[in-house]
């Protein structure tokens, strides 16, 4: 029983990581269309900057967590600009050049910094753990989960509640008719992924006290979230929710019942089978074709 | 003076030139039917006022100010109010949403619904909340003329307004447009396949064939003659 709430608790620490890596995906995806393998490399970005921060100038990382957002936003923007914006056209290449993008980011860390892994400690009031009967919390882990819960609901405001959301949902249903409205829809884009990527980015500095924080960090961990994004639906900001719990859990569970390298085969697996019967997964949306 | 002046328009869509030297003027407050048969370029002047072809050469000016150079979204906020063929409300947007997003080209930002809206249009009150997708083809058109309504613009165009609408909605929309024309004052440019309605309600007729203006003048003059000679297949 200790054994099941405690890998229950993992499951969920894992989700809530998945989640703020793939809300990211799920909007970029949602809004432009685009799949982002450059993704895993603004989690990477986030997690060096969230390094860089505390090594030379000295502050942790939930201090540090803004300047990591803006910064990661940044490098988004720039490659939004510079490369994807001028492919919105062009789906396929988009993923090519988000490749190519990916690998750059990936060599340009390698060269500058190295290859070695980079240590980050976790924040001083967050050590320790939680104790309810058996099962042991990591309060970091739960500041996690609580800290992915917010990041959440703050997208899901700023997709409904603001007028930015408004007009980056009218340029996902009529992009013509919405810049006949006054809509600058290629900023909106712009915006919409410079926000993805500062989510990744807040996503690597997190989970810099968890993972090794290494060049090719992004590359695993990205995978996954592509996996919660399909699961969820693509583009959906409660499906990828619903789906990295799902995903989380199930790989949690698997890993006890049977061992981890089998419990990764049965979670593909499910996913292949899941895939198989709602092709476009759990919490379907329209999006951009 | 003009509102509108288009002197020599190209539009092209591709390598493929749909107008070929257009030119028109619209005065302040006036009425401009666009007439032609079906894949003459109507549907294309006005995108192309609005910027949304490929490429446009020649001369257009609003205002004092020359705006082919112009994208979309500024020559939107310049009070170019356009109501596309097919409506293009936006389907998942309530009635509200959808009105709101009209105040987003005005200039200066003020983001408040006119009341007259309302009372030209009674239903979109009653189906405020409702998603734009759920309305009849008829509601949807009424919803597209309010949203362009709500950016306060200078003129409006439309394009083929009563096209595939319920008729006792045709006469609702067509008797509106003659009101924003004569009581409010509004330039318009209405692209129509109704020749008796854009005979009646407009000032002056532009008619186009195969890209290209073949007759224009007061809409008085355009006779049946006229009338069979070019617009009858």
């Amino acid at each position: 029983m200790d054994v099941i709430a405690n890998q229950l608790f993992a499951g969920l620490s894992m989700a809530s990581i998945l989640l703020m890596i793939a809300l990211g995906l799920a909007i970029i995806y949602g809004a432009m269309g685009v799949i982002n393998l450059a993704h895993g490399e603004f989690v990477m970005l986030g997690a060096y900057a969230a390094w860089a921060l505390q090594t030379y100038v000295g502050i942790g990382i939930l201090l540090a967590l803004p300047f990591v957002f803006i910064s990661v936003a940044v490098v988004g923007w720039i490659v939004e600009k510079v490369v994807v914006q001028n492919l919105y056209h062009r789906p396929l290449d988009t993923i090519l050049a988000t490749w190519g993008i990916g690998i750059i980011l990936q060599q340009t860390v390698r060269l500058g910094v190295g290859a070695e892994s980079r240590f980050v400690k976790g924040p001083d009031i967050l050590t320790g753990n939680t104790e309810i009967g058996p099962l042991i919390m990591s309060n970091y882990r739960l500041f996690v989960i609580v800290f992915s819960i917010a990041v959440l609901a703050a997208t899901w405001m700023l997709m409904t509640r603001t007028e930015f959301g408004m007009k980056l949902r009218a340029v996902i249903q009529n992009r013509g008719i919405s810049e006949c409205y006054g809509i600058e829809a290629k900023r909106i884009y712009s915006i919409t992924f410079a926000y993805g990527a500062g989510l990744a980015g807040i996503a690597g500095a997190l989970i810099t006290p968890l993972f090794s924080t290494i060049p090719t960090m992004g590359t695993g961990l990205v995978v996954d979230a592509f996996l919660v994004v399909i699961v969820g639906g693509l583009g959906s900001l409660i499906g990828s929710a619903a789906a990295s719990v799902l995903i989380g859990e199930a790989t949690a569970i698997f890993s006890i019942v049977i061992n981890d390298t089998l419990g990764r085969i049965a979670v593909l697996a499910g996913i292949i089978l899941l895939i198989r019967f709602r092709p476009r997964g759990l919490f379907p949306t329209e999006t951009r074709r | 003076m003009e509102t509108m002046k288009a002197r020599e328009l190209y539009s092209y869509y591709g390598k493929s030139p749909v107008l070929q030297g257009v030119s028109f003027d619209l005065n302040k407050g006036e009425f401009l039917a666009v007439m032609g048969r079906n894949g003459v370029g109507k549907t294309t002047l006005l995108k192309s006022i609005m910027g949304l072809t490929d490429r446009c050469e020649g001369g257009l000016a609003f205002g004092d100010r020359e705006i082919l150079g112009l994208t979309t979204p500024q020559r939107s906020r310049l009070g170019i109010g356009y109501i596309p063929q097919g409506r293009e409300i936006i389907p998942q947007f309530t009635v509200r949403e959808n009105i709101l997003m009209g105040t987003f080209a005005r200039p200066d930002g003020k983001r408040d619904i006119p009341d007259y809206l309302f009372e030209m249009f009674p239903i979109l009150k009653e189906f405020i909340s409702r998603r734009g997708g759920d309305l009849s083809g008829g509601q949807q058109q009424q919803l597209a003329i309010a949203r362009a309504l709500a950016m306060d613009p200078k003129i409006l165009i439309l394009d083929e307004p009563t096209e595939g609408i319920q008729p006792n909605i045709v006469k609702q929309i067509e008797d509106a447009i003659v009101w924003l024309n004569r009581e409010r004052g509004l330039g318009i440019i209405l692209v129509e396949q109704n020749v008796p309605f854009a005979r009646s309600a407009s000032d002056r007729f532009l008619l186009l064939d195969k890209g290209r203006v073949v007759l224009a003048g007061k809409s008085d003059e355009l006779t049946d003659d006229l009338v069979d000679k070019h617009l009858t297949f």
